[in-house]
């Protein structure tokens, strides 16, 4: 597949509210910059984020997909953050399998006061997005012929 | 498959719940009887001593018949099922899904040396796990090395290919998908009162039939049951296109064991599914 | 007159110059009806497709308009009605497009999505010469080697095809196949369905008096409650209509629906008049034998056998129809 001239990766990247999305707040107060291709959805905790976010993501046009919660063991809800593990270590495997790229799936753990570690994560996740290039994998016909550039 | 073994193990199936249908301890039985033609069998409910008699036992009994009792919730009397190994761990899967209530299940164990259906070649439990009453002496057992052996084997195989040839055919076997949903109403681990695709105001699932929903329905359902699935391949004998609706489920079931430890599901009649709990001490590999 | 059947590719070659022809072929492991790419093989050796042929006249998802959302709102209404020939389509299957056409084309209303592809469309039939297990076209009054409702019949003589044209969309046909075609050849006898199933006028009258009978109770219990058997009727033409939005603009689709899901009888507000799979069951059965026969006068099940071929309970609605001749009915 071509990739287009002006293409640039699609990113979203859900966020617990606890702690990554507080990481990330940190890193605007301090001027730090991260790529725009990166947008956050916030939700209340990481294991909020139902295996389904994934693929209707990668159905809806996204390149990478990323799930950021707080570490284990610090989880504002104790135990959430558990769950998530386990969860998407299968679901990382089950995307594989189907033949999805591990990088453009991600899992991270980035507390509230990491906000040097949100934005270099972001950047790099960035970067291995862009070196692979549009994902066309799951996606629908609508985004595969050009989605929103069409209108 | 000793023949004479299974004529007798059918009479005495009959015999059994004749017995149980009039002294009342079931109310109905759900077993297996003829169709119009030889090699097919479908579920039979028989509720009258009279009717025990057209109960089979044969290599075509393979429908699945726990599911049958998610129709009668609250019964009068118990609901008599007979159960092969898979049916058996099949009602060890609703009842741990709190779905169902075991008193008021009666079980009728048939040793079963296998069906007309692929999927009996690696059986790991040919007997029941759990029953009231077996029919006749249990068969042997597949010696572990063969299940285990035949267990995954695809999966390894499959994961041989690149990604590129793997994405390739799973989307041209979703083009192929009806969506019928026989693989969900026919799975004991698929019992969502509502599910999720039936919902499509909702927006989970379109309603559409193209290959990116078709992709989304068949792996959230592989998601889904992948850490409650029983192994029976009830999905891949009903999907009249015949997709290999296991090998999705299975590659689940692989990383649960190469990740969680030794996991089997329907086995034991008390477990929570993997992905139902946790331990601190998993395997962390998102840092 | 006569077709070589060394000539078959060729004379479908001729046709599908001017129009898209449809063949029966096996696609991923799947008997169904594709669009020839004028070289595979043509797959004549199965009965009947898995899949019916029903989605060239009413696609599994069809577009119905796309629209735009602006400062004006623009609809654009989709229409793609191209000129397409099937072939290979066995009587059953004609006869299932004949009851489609009395549902999308008489009656008051008549479907324009449909009317367009349907009047587009050349049915070239091929006669059996086996029939299948589960085949009982001639107990629903049907013949094996013949299909009225076609444009051209063909039927196998074990080198050749005799060839008749029914209608003048089949003349057109025959006259583009003029270089190909030879003089005289003899239909052959019709092959007799091994099952026999007890099907008849009364069994529909029966059957109409028969809504409160526990029959229904009894013959559901095995189902599952999937769409099989509705996917792969020929005959089955339920839909649903949805939309497929994308921020400011979208199309309208329709999508084959099963009267067999909880969903397609649910009315705003939660009520299901039909909240199980007795009623649900008694549906669809009473729909292909009776309800139909009622209204438009012949019979919604033209005898394929792909639902009991396919069901995954074994369900089989010809032992269910020999079961309601059976029945004693107390004010027949």
């Amino acid at each position: 597949m071509s990739v287009e001239k002006n293409w640039e990766p699609k990113i979203i990247a859900f966020t617990c509210n606890w702690c990554t999305y507080t990481g990330a707040d940190l890193a605007g107060l301090n001027r730090m910059k991260y790529p725009e291709n990166v947008h956050l959805v916030r939700v209340p905790c990481s294991s909020r984020v139902n295996p389904q976010f994934i693929l209707r993501a990668f159905q809806k046009g996204c390149d990478g997909v990323m799930v950021c919660g707080c570490h284990p063991g610090d989880c504002h809800y104790a135990t959430g953050n558990y769950f998530t593990r386990r969860r998407f270590m299968l679901m990382k495997r089950l995307l594989e399998y189907n033949g999805i790229d591990p990088q453009r799936f991600q899992a991270r753990w980035i507390s509230g006061s990491e906000a040097a570690k949100f934005r270099d994560t972001m950047t790099q996740v960035t970067a291995q997005i862009r070196e692979l290039g549009p994902n066309s994998k799951f996606q629908e016909k609508w985004y595969q012929e050009g989605g929103p550039e069409n209108e | 498959m000793n023949d004479t073994l299974e004529i007798k193990r059918e009479a005495q199936l009959r015999e059994t719940a004749r017995r149980l249908l009039e002294d009342g301890t079931v109310g109905y039985i759900i077993g297996w009887g003829t169709t119009r033609f030889e090699d097919k069998t479908a579920p039979l409910f028989a509720a009258k001593p009279e009717e025990a008699d057209r109960l089979v036992w044969n290599e075509y009994c393979i429908n699945s018949l726990a599911k049958y009792s998610l129709d009668d919730k609250y019964p009068e009397k118990k609901i008599g099922i007979c159960v092969r190994g898979c049916d058996s761990r099949a009602v060890n899967r609703l009842v741990n899904d709190k779905q169902i209530e075991r008193e008021n299940l009666f079980l009728i164990g048939m040793p079963c040396s296998g069906k007309e259906n692929s999927v009996c070649e690696g059986c790991s439990h040919k007997n029941p796990v759990v029953y009231d009453i077996l029919i006749g002496e249990p068969v042997e057992e597949n010696t572990e090395e063969k299940a285990s052996a035949e267990r995954f084997r695809e999966i390894e195989e499959f994961e041989k290919m690149s990604p590129d040839e793997r994405y390739e055919f799973w989307a041209k076997q979703y083009d192929k998908c009806i969506r019928c949903y026989a693989c969900r109403n026919i799975c004991p681990a698929c019992s969502c009162k509502e599910c999720y695709a039936d919902q499509y105001m909702v927006g989970w699932q379109g309603k559409q039939n193209n290959r990116a929903e078709s992709q989304v329905y068949g792996l959230t359902r592989a998601y889904h049951v992948g850490d409650r699935c029983i192994e029976c391949g009830e999905c891949e004998r009903v999907c009249p296109m015949g997709l290999p609706i296991m090998r999705q489920t299975k590659k689940m079931l692989k990383d649960i064991n190469d990740l969680f430890g030794n996991y089997e599901c329907g086995v034991e009649s008390e477990r929570a599914p993997v992905l139902g709990e946790y331990d601190l001490t998993d395997r962390d590999e998102f840092m | 007159m006569q077709l070589d059947k060394s000539d078959l590719q060729e004379a479908l070659r001729i046709l599908s110059a001017e129009a898209g022809v449809f063949v029966p072929s096996v696609v991923e492991g799947v008997s169904r009806f594709a669009l020839w790419d004028g070289e595979s093989s043509i797959d004549l050796s199965r009965v009947n497709t898995e899949l019916p042929p029903k989605d060239i006249l009413f696609p599994q998802t069809e577009k119905m308009y796309s629209y735009k959302m602006g400062k004006n709102i623009e609809i654009k209404e989709i229409i793609d009605n191209p000129k397409q020939v099937v072939f290979g389509i066995r009587p059953c299957d004609v006869k299932s497009i004949g009851c489609m056409d009395k549902v999308f084309l008489e009656k008051t209303y008549v479907d324009s999505f449909y009317a367009g592809k349907r009047e587009n469309l050349t049915v070239i039939s091929v006669g059996c010469t086996q029939t299948d297990r589960t085949c009982f076209c001639d107990s629903m009054g049907l013949s094996p080697s013949d299909a009225p409702g076609a444009d051209v019949m063909m039927n196998d003589t074990g080198d050749t095809f005799v060839v008749e044209a029914y209608t003048d969309k089949g003349k057109q046909v025959m006259e583009a196949w003029k270089p190909l075609l030879k003089k005289g050849g003899k239909k052959p006898a019709a092959p007799e369905c091994t099952l026999k199933v007890k099907m008849s006028p009364e069994i529909s009258v029966k059957l109409s008096k028969m809504f409160e009978h526990p029959i229904w109770e009894e013959v559901s219990r095995p189902c599952i409650g999937c769409a099989t058997c509705t996917y792969v009727c020929p005959t089955c033409y339920c839909f649903d209509m949805n939309s497929d939005n994308h921020s400011s603009e979208g199309t309208k689709f329709r999508c084959w629906d099963s009267c067999m899901f909880s969903d397609y009888s649910r009315m705003a507000g939660g009520h299901n008049p039909r909240p199980g799979k007795k009623e649900r069951v008694r549906n669809r059965y009473m729909h292909k034998l009776s309800y139909f026969n009622e209204r438009y006068e012949t019979s919604l099940c033209a005898g394929c056998g792909r639902c009991a071929d396919k069901c995954p309970a074994h369900m089989d609605i010809t032992a269910f129809i020999d079961r309601v001749a059976e029945e004693e009915m107390e004010n027949a």
